[in-house]
């Protein structure tokens, strides 16, 4: 259990634990000082514990131990420890070139001004197909995956930059750069998960 | 003095029992690390603490209109 989970709870026990007192014993707000007492107890800190509950769960919405938890999403799991670095999100994650515990959000999210919101506004709908609806088979991204995504990290790199086949025609790297050519589906980079079909092919054994 | 007391002790109470469901909900969606914990937490929680905040503040209000200022 993270830390910060840990100083929420406790947070929590303790405000129960005050609110408990006042409603067992009213009569300690009858003087001024437990006025303020009781303001503070019954007012400030559940409001803080409730910000402090929210912003931590979407805080964890983001790892990718809470993206797998959804059956659906079993097979992407899978595909990132798959033992070949032509699949894409494997070799990302393996290598640690997107953080291993945030690795779905890393790259499924447009990282534009409230991006991170709308993310999880998907996000719940999500939970809706996961509990009440059918989800697609196969799923499919919302929109064409945005080569934004991958020039956050890639844009300016050397490798990409100065790589061999982007730059042996010279207006590749512009038409990348302006999303018309897109990184995975132009025939470059096009083995990414391939979760359908994970059935013949061979699994890192540091896989968990 | 007690006659306030006593008139803010049921809200009082009220508002206190509420919260406390409240952060019972939203201490159980921290422990259980699943989708559905995150909506629970919003709804289920949020809805009751605010409910809670809303009771203890309307009390005070009301609380002051009843015995005004001498």
């Amino acid at each position: 259990m993270r830390s910060s989970t840990i100083l929420l709870l406790s947070l929590i026990v303790l405000s129960a634990v005050l609110i408990g007192v006042l409603v067992a014993r009213p009569v300690v707000t009858a003087t001024r000082g437990g006025k303020i007492l009781a303001f503070f107890i019954l007012f400030l800190l559940p409001s803080l514990s409730m910000t402090m509950g929210v912003s931590s769960e979407l805080e964890r919405s983001k790892s990718t131990e809470f993206c797998l938890s959804c059956h659906v999403m079993e097979s992407h799991g899978r595909s990132l420890y798959v033992d070949d670095p032509g699949y894409l999100a494997a070799a990302h994650f393996q290598n640690h070139r997107v953080p291993a515990d945030q690795a779905c959000y890393t790259c499924h999210t447009n990282y534009a001004m409230f991006g991170g919101y709308r993310a999880k506004l998907n996000g719940l709908h999500h939970v809706y197909v996961q509990y009440f609806g059918k989800a697609q088979d196969p799923i499919r991204l919302y929109e064409p995956y945005n080569n934004r995504e991958c020039l956050h990290c890639h844009l300016g790199a050397r490798s990409f930059e100065e790589g061999a086949v982007h730059t042996a025609d010279p207006d590749l790297l512009p038409a990348v750069k302006a999303n018309k050519v897109s990184c995975l589906s132009s025939g470059c980079h096009d083995v990414v998960h391939n979760a359908g079909q994970l059935s013949n092919v061979k699994f890192w054994k540091g896989a968990k | 003095m007690t006659a306030g007391i006593s008139g803010l002790e049921k809200p009082l109470r009220l508002a206190g029992m509420l919260l406390i469901a409240g952060l019972l909900v939203e201490a159980i969606c921290l422990l259980w690390a699943r989708p559905l914990a995150f909506i629970l937490l919003v709804a289920a929680g949020g809805f009751l603490c605010a409910a809670g905040i809303v009771v203890y503040l309307y009390a005070l209000v009301s609380a002051r209109k009843a015995t005004p200022e001498q």
